[in-house]
């Protein structure tokens, strides 16, 4: 029996590019790299323009102990400018445009870990992911050396969200069956950074490929297992996936280290293994291209900040006329306006729509009180009532029904015969509410002033 | 460099502009007009059964009634200047349990007016679809009891009513007493149980045959399109009432089977209550709303004047849907009830 939760949707599933082996992308003429592809304070560059990097080579930190992380030169050349732009999120940062000069010049301070690992300390560890730029490359983007540092003496579990339970997406699928060993070198190194004992690697069951493989490497371990958990969505959310392994609830506000565990996406063990092992930072991750508008949809590993057009042009370009682009899944992605949108750390698919695909013939987006998103809500809410009252601004109600309880994980929008966004009626309120504890909290802050 | 150049490497260039909507950008399959299609589905059989037992009149009534709704809502749309939603086939789902709800041998008229009572004044006054807050047919049907003796001449079971006519003369309808009439009268009725259940009785269009009602039910619970609280509480909670309580001296189990065949309790339990609009949405909230309509409809039956309490119970609880909500919401994920979280 495979584990699960309760709640969640069965979306149609959408793998087509499970069986694309991941092709490296051809080094592009440029990257445009942003500072602030993670959670916390953007990066500071610390290259000048014209400025001769090399891959690897940090462009961008923060003073140690800030909640961030370093950035890197993903390709070897000139630095042609730093400026402002416009991220795929809607929010401007600081971006470091390089020329590549084809050289492919490593930079000279990437060499592998000389220690064994059996004598590497838990702050070496910390400090090496740090200096490699490692985030959650699942989506999340939290600096990883920080989710390290805050689960140290909490934890007895690290799981390795190895769902991938969004539609279409396979970069993970084929990082674990392409480099598994890479994958289980990393959870060694977390295992001895954290002291644990237990580390799980949770797969979704439609992967049977994955799991096969992956079991016959750990048969030897007494510490790492594989975990087949139920094909359904949002299986891979961080809080579903500790309750179904655990049975653990997280709760409201916390995080999973708060009941002993702390989970990483596949791909971010990889890129710690590979920062031991090479010594090369977080300067490339897969992507997978897909979508009923591109032609030959494929697994990529592609240098951070290349633009999408690039990935798209050597899919073989486009079959249709694609509405909609979509960074990340199509699930919980966010949706694009640009094709110069780059590549980041946690940018796990590049989708193309067409305007027909996935959408709803609704008459009219009426809640009809059907009851399903209640029946779906992983979170067990009440989606259509918080939505009612998001519409009609009654916020305290709003937050009262739970409403920042929402992991915006879209079973609501999904499964709405009404074809209602209630998901995104849910972030209005749950922003309103962010404002108004903000405006509140400020006047307190005030009061004791006085 | 132009947005065209820049894509010049695709075959099919890209638009200028891209849309950006909100995720999910993916929809299942699943519209308003498909479960109100299942609905329209799971209740043909018995409508084919009112045909065959009281005449092709019952077709007629059926037709007016559904065409009235679907009339009256593109109007009153129109007139409210509203986007017409009639393609959604709620309206059709309201005028086809109006009729099941009516005699055969009602006016034309009457169905005229009671779709324009429960599309226009209960459904569209009130937001259209969805934000009614008692079922539309139920509340039309008792606005209809206004002529109650139209509303209270049934014809006997098999008699078939074949005319067409708007109003029907005396000669083509003879009077019948319903299986519920006789309970109210303290006797169990003529009829065997097992014309009961199949449908040979006299009643109104739709409600005479529970066994293809029923079937309907089952075919909206595979098909997902209700769950089995509302019915089953509602059933079950009749069923106990009649079983522990019944109304005149004689054997416990009989009664409580004729409660249960007789009158509207399985198309109500199962089509009327069971509405998206009136009905709770929390699995608890369904089960308390399916007791409260039984014990309201036992109330009603036992001590009314009205020989039938289920279309009056189902309005009742229609009103404390809100609460019931509220009062049986669902523990959060990893927080406390009542958004009492940390």
């Amino acid at each position: 029996m495979a584990y699960t939760f309760s709640g969640g949707i069965h979306v149609e599933e959408f793998k087509n590019t499970k069986k694309c082996r991941i092709e490296a992308l051809p080094p592009p003429s440029s990257v445009s790299i942003s500072l602030a592809q993670h959670i916390g304070a953007p990066a500071e560059a610390c290259v000048s323009v014209g400025d001769t990097v090399g891959i690897g080579q940090k462009i961008g930190d923060l003073p140690e102990g800030m909640l961030g992380c370093p950035v890197h030169a993903s390709v070897s050349g000139r630095v042609k400018s730093i400026t402002k732009k416009v991220q795929s999120s809607g929010a401007a940062a600081e971006c470091v445009e390089i020329e590549n000069d084809f050289l492919d010049t490593v930079w000279q301070d990437v060499r592998p870990m000389e220690k064994k690992l059996a004598d590497v300390t838990t702050d070496e560890i910390v400090s090496v992911v740090r200096e490699a730029g490692i985030v959650g490359m699942g989506g999340a983007a939290f600096p990883t050396w920080a989710k390290i540092k805050s689960a140290i003496g909490k934890v007895d579990r690290i799981i390795v969200n190895g769902a991938e339970c969004e539609p279409f997406i396979t970069a993970n699928h084929r990082l674990m069956l392409e480099r598994p060993a890479s994958l289980i070198n990393g959870v060694k190194i977390l295992l001895k950074a954290l002291g644990v004992r237990t580390a799980y690697i949770a797969v979704e069951d439609n992967k049977p490929d994955v799991i096969e493989k992956l079991e016959e490497l750990v048969a030897q371990s007494s510490m790492i297992s594989v975990r087949v958990v139920k094909t359904k969505y949002p299986q891979g959310d961080e809080r579903q996936l500790v309750y179904a392994l655990t049975g653990r609830e997280i709760p409201a506000g916390k995080l999973p280290a708060d009941v002993g565990c702390v989970v990483f996406n596949a791909e971010t063990c990889a890129a710690i293994y590979r920062a031991f092992a090479d010594g090369m930072p977080c300067v490339s991750r897969i992507v997978t291209v897909d979508g009923d508008c591109v032609r030959h949809p494929k697994n990529l590993l592609v240098p951070i900040g290349t633009s999408v057009r690039e990935l798209i042009e050597f899919c073989g370009g486009l079959t249709r006329e694609p509405s909609r682009l979509i960074n990340g899944g199509p699930m919980m992605g966010t949706a694009q306006w640009d094709t110069e949108m780059p590549v980041t750390k946690s940018t796990s698919a590049v989708l193309l729509f067409s305007d027909r695909f996935g959408r709803k013939n609704a008459a009219s987006a009426s809640c009809i009180r059907c009851g399903r998103c209640i029946a779906n809500c992983p979170m067990r809410l009440m989606p259509m009532y918080i939505a009612q009252f998001s519409k009609i601004g009654d916020m305290k109600r709003a937050e009262e029904y739970g409403a920042m309880s929402c992991v915006e994980c879209g079973s609501c929008s999904y499964n709405c015969p009404g074809g209602v966004e209630i998901v995104q009626y849910i972030r209005v309120a749950k922003a309103a509410i962010k404002t108004e504890r903000a405006r509140a909290a400020a006047d307190a802050a005030k009061r004791e002033d006085r | 460099m132009d947005k065209q150049e820049k894509n010049r490497g695709a075959s099919k260039t890209m638009p200028e502009l891209l849309k950006v909507a909100p995720s999910p950008h993916i929809k299942g399959a699943d519209t308003t007009s498909a479960l109100m299609l299942d609905v329209l589905i799971a209740l043909t059989p018995a409508l084919v059964w009112g045909v065959f037992t009281f005449g092709i009149r019952a077709l007629l009534v059926t037709g007016v009634s559904i065409a009235a709704c679907v009339v009256w809502e593109i109007l009153a749309e129109l007139l409210m200047h509203r986007r017409v939603t009639v393609s959604d086939l709620s309206a059709a789902v309201t005028g086809l349990l109006l009729a099941f709800n009516l005699p055969v041998t009602i006016p034309l008229w009457m169905p005229v007016v009671g779709a324009f009572f429960a599309i226009v004044i209960v459904k569209q006054l009130f937001g259209g679809i969805g934000k009614n807050f008692v079922n539309p047919a139920l509340a039309a049907r008792v606005f209809l009891f206004s002529w109650a003796s139209e509303m209270g001449t049934f014809p006997a079971a098999g008699e078939k009513i074949s005319s067409l006519a708007v109003t029907l003369s005396e000669t083509d309808a003879v009077a019948a007493a319903t299986p519920l009439a006789s309970l109210k009268a303290g006797s169990l009725p003529d009829e065997n149980l097992f014309a009961m259940i199949v449908g040979n009785m006299s009643g109104t269009i739709g409600e005479v045959s529970a066994l293809l009602l029923i079937a309907g039910g089952v075919y909206l619970l595979l098909r997902r399109v209700i769950t089995w609280h509302i019915p089953v509480a509602y059933i079950g909670t009749v069923a106990a009432l009649t079983l522990v309580f019944p109304r005149a001296p004689g054997p416990h189990l009989n009664f409580m089977l004729y409660e249960i065949f007789a009158g509207g309790l399985i198309l109500g339990s199962v089509f009327m209550a069971t509405d998206y609009a009136t009905a709770p949405v929390t699995p608890g909230g369904k089960l308390l709303y399916g007791i409260g309509c039984g014990g309201i409809t036992v109330l009603i039956r036992y001590f009314g004047s009205y020989p039938e309490g289920v279309s009056f119970s189902i309005l009742i609880m229609n009103m404390l849907v809100w609460y019931l909500d509220r009062a049986t919401m669902p523990r959060p994920f990893g927080g406390k009830l009542n958004g009492k979280q940390t």
